[in-house]
């Protein structure tokens, strides 16, 4: 399903994505060079840790355990002949770093003797020559001179790709015409295929066109942030994983031209900033069907992340969203076509899938919309409206960083919000040791645990749900409670200015657990605190406000379970924001 | 010559997890998302299989919506050698990740087909030659049954077949996909207790359909177009077009 959706988006795309056989590559490193082959110098085009991406140029081949060169454009051991540094506590250090040294010798010869074997017209550019010169020919002034350069130290320790470009060019040596146009060749050369020795002519059965035809021996390479660069989605790459007795990737028949169509869709949506976002440590990409739910897919990403040029971005989206679900918009353009969403995942040189949803358009965009319904909240008016994924996650996380929120929890909250269903309890239970941990109830929190609670109820069929602002007819204990607390801490508050620490941080975390132990004290203080107020009215209003919570609550309980204890957070959060509104009807 | 027909046969078959993976996705196991005729033919095959007779799926339904969920587990990288010491995790784990499919519930229908004794394929004997006594030899090498056996029919194969299904006897507990998937079954009479698919229709892309075993040095996957109409999957005939080979 996955490889077939990607196939149809190819077909669909078709001329956007680039050609058969090409590629855009960021490429951090360009070794500058003279006609002659001398060196001019090593300049680096990372700007925000990030290197220029050159459109356009051959694709890299696919690598397993034996040194195979790119054409022109590869990586620091290829091009310069680096070898990998062994760490020096290591207990073979020496063996290691000299196989190390023998490995990166080989690469460098690899590599040279790819572009040697140019076919003669391709040979005859100056750029060409110039680079077999700074190889060879002219080596002293060429290639022994790349360790005195500016960015060597940084280069070696580099993992991305290294290119050339002849000085006074604009673009580098891989985007040369005649390169492109051998490139096309050979391309084409390799989808029929006689002799050439990845695929060894075996024909079967491709499973995404159900075609029989040549099958591909490897897939290509599917680079996702923290995976390594080479690992593809479809391999094969220990021999426990095999079966039947076959090799690498005749055990998933998948014909050459059905693969190069899958990981160009796939390489051009993980390369694209519109049709993926990060999660975490996992990208997701989305696409649709049919060309006409493209507004869709714009729209997207920004339910769930940040865009960082375009803050606003988000908040638009929504208010978009909501106008098109009232309009009936999606059910008018597309009732048939679907839209897709893939979450990857590295692991240890493989991508592993996170989790696939299929589904329609519309009701992608119900579900959504439903998401934010759920998290909406009595709010500071300067506060974000609409809160995405990284807001919510790292209200749950230590110190706000994302690297401290429970892994499972980003892909699972996210597909919650795709297929309609409760949030993971691992949210709930973690926003409360939170909020103890911290004593503080932020928006955020709050709309955490009221969405949890509503969506649960919902899936249950539970009439119970909870208001977006101070309900003052609620009579769940738990949230009587939390407003009861509040009550304390704003009278406190009124009479004490300037308090460094008060009920909250002292009693929040027994209050919310175990109501009994702390309670009579707390009424006690509140008593003293009363007789504080120097505003006779305001004291009325606060003691008129206690009353009515405390009609209400027939005991204070021993204990409460989970759910009552987020209802208290929401409470005590209803009932502080109650404070700021303005008394129009008080 | 007697005219001999199948009976078709219906298994309800549910468990906690499953797992029928995609040959793509092998390393990282996904799922697809319902059964595949191969896993279906294995239920049947846990439950009941003699050279004499072959198991053909004519059709899943599945009774469960579909839930995924995703796990990560401890695997071992090496392939095990009878040479060796064994395998020591600790040298060769390799962590998997897999989405597999959850509370999953089906009904599968499958054909008992009677394999007429000149059709049967010989089974090899496995005992070396040295082991084989000369006398007994024409005994166990030679085809004794001929097509006209008396008691050689479906029907004995179909009752022996069903009473096992009723009393919950097999070889091997039945699994879904993956062996580690137990999986529980009972055998329905679809007439008494019809079942309630449920209600999703879609095409589910080329799935597998099983693997081709004629050429044992060269075992090749076979696929058709699945397509899930209000719950029910019609699998194709294996000799049809709609299966790739």
């Amino acid at each position: 399903m996955i490889l077939q959706a990607l196939y149809e988006y190819a077909q669909r795309k078709g001329d956007e994505l680039p050609e058969d056989g090409f590629e855009d590559v960021e490429i951090k490193y360009l070794i500058k060079i003279r006609e002659d082959g001398s060196l001019v110098d090593l300049i680096s085009t990372i700007e925000n840790k990030k290197g220029h991406v050159y459109q356009k140029v051959p694709m890299r081949v696919a690598r397993t355990s034996s040194p195979k060169a790119s054409l022109l454009l590869d990586n620091a051991e290829y091009v310069l002949g680096i070898p990998k540094q062994i760490k020096e506590n290591d207990p073979n250090y020496e063996a290691k770093q000299k196989k190390a040294y023998e490995k990166a010798l080989i690469c460098n010869e690899l590599f040279i003797k790819e572009i040697e074997n140019l076919p003669a017209d391709v040979l005859n550019e100056k750029e060409i020559k110039a680079v077999i010169a700074f190889y060879r020919g002219n080596k002293q002034n060429g290639f022994d001179k790349i360790p005195f350069c500016e960015h060597w130290e940084e280069c070696q320790k580099t993992t991305g790709n290294l290119s050339l470009i002849l000085d006074g060019k604009d673009s580098i040596v891989p985007q040369l015409e005649s390169i492109r146009k051998y490139q096309r060749f050979i391309t084409a050369k390799k989808s029929e295929t006689k002799d050439d020795s990845e695929t060894d002519n075996t024909t079967g059965v491709c499973l995404i066109t159900g075609e029989k035809s040549v099958i591909t021996r490897l897939h290509s390479a599917t680079s996702i942030k923290n995976s390594q660069a080479t690992a593809p989605l479809v391999g094969f790459n220990k021999d426990s994983f095999l079966s039947y007795g076959k090799k690498q990737s005749f055990n998933a028949p998948v014909s050459v031209k059905a693969e190069i169509s899958y990981t160009k869709a796939l390489n051009y949506l993980i390369g694209s900033k519109n049709n993926r976002f990060f999660l975490g440590n996992d990208t997701v990409i989305f696409w649709a069907e049919k060309k006409e739910s493209q507004s869709f897919e714009e729209m997207f990403s920004a339910f769930f992340a940040t865009d960082f040029d375009n803050p606003d971005r988000n908040v638009r989206e929504v208010k978009n969203l909501f106008a098109a679900v009232q309009t009936g918009k999606y059910e008018k353009i597309d009732s048939d076509s679907n839209f897709y969403v893939l979450c990857l995942s590295p692991n240890s040189g493989r991508i592993s899938v996170r989790f696939w949803e299929t589904g329609k358009v519309e009701q992608f965009a119900n579900r959504i919309k439903q998401h934010f319904d759920d998290f909406e909240i009595d709010r500071a008016p300067y506060e974000a409206e609409y809160l995405n994924l990284y807001q919510i996650l790292s209200a749950t996380a230590l110190e706000h960083k994302m690297e401290n929120v429970a892994p499972n929890l980003i892909g699972s909250v996210m597909q919650s919000v795709l297929k309609g269903l409760p949030y993971p309890a691992t949210l709930q239970q973690q926003c409360i040791r939170r909020i103890r941990a911290e004593q503080k109830v932020t928006r955020e929190r709050a709309a955490i645990l009221k969405a949890y609670i509503n969506r649960f109820n919902r899936y249950k069929n539970i009439k119970e749900e909870v208001s977006v602002s101070l309900d003052r007819n609620c009579t769940n204990k738990g949230y009587l409670l939390g407003r009861l607390f509040a009550v304390f801490e704003k009278v406190q508050q009124d009479t004490h200015p300037g308090l460094n620490a008060t009920i909250t941080d002292r009693f929040y975390g027994a209050a919310s657990t175990n109501p009994v132990t702390v309670f009579a004290q707390l009424i006690k203080l509140n008593q003293h605190h009363l007789g504080n107020y120097e505003n006779k009215g305001l004291r009325i209003t606060r003691e008129k406000e206690i009353g009515e919570i405390m009609n209400s609550i027939e005991s204070f309980p021993a204990h409460l379970n989970l759910n009552e204890q987020s209802q208290f957070a929401i409470g005590y959060y209803h009932e502080k924001q109650s404070f700021f509104e303005k008394t129009e009807n008080k | 010559m007697k005219e001999f027909f199948d009976k078709n046969f219906c298994l309800e078959v549910w468990g906690d997890y499953a797992c029928f993976t995609r040959p793509e996705m092998k390393v990282e196991r996904v799922s697809y998302d319902v059964m595949t005729p191969s896993a279906a033919r294995a239920i049947f095959e846990a439950i009941f299989w003699k050279p004499a007779i072959e198991w053909k799926i004519t059709k899943i339904e599945v009774l469960n919506p579909i839930k995924w969920i995703n796990l990560r587990r401890n695997e071992v990288g090496a392939v095990a050698n009878d040479k060796s010491d064994g395998i020591i995790i600790e040298d060769a784990r390799q962590q998997r990740a897999g989405l597999f499919l959850k509370d999953v519930r089906y009904r599968i229908y499958a054909d008992l087909v009677f394999i007429p004794p000149a059709k049967r394929k010989n089974t090899p004997n496995h005992l070396p030659e040295y082991l084989v006594d000369s006398a007994e030899k024409s005994e166990l090498t030679e085809r004794k049954l001929n097509d006209d056996h008396p008691n050689e029919n479906p029907g004995k194969y179909n009752a022996m077949f069903e009473r096992r299904a009723k009393k919950g006897q097999c070889f091997f507990q039945p699994y879904l996909g993956c062996r580690e998937f137990s999986a529980f079954f009972k055998l329905m009479d679809p007439k008494k207790e019809p079942s309630v698919p449920i209600e999703e229709t879609r095409d589910l892309g080329f799935m597998l359909y099983d693997m081709d075993y004629s050429n044992p040095e060269d075992i090749r996957p076979a696929f058709f177009r699945a397509k899930l109409e209000n719950g029910v999957i019609n699998i194709p005939d294996w000799n049809s077009e709609e299966v790739r080979k």
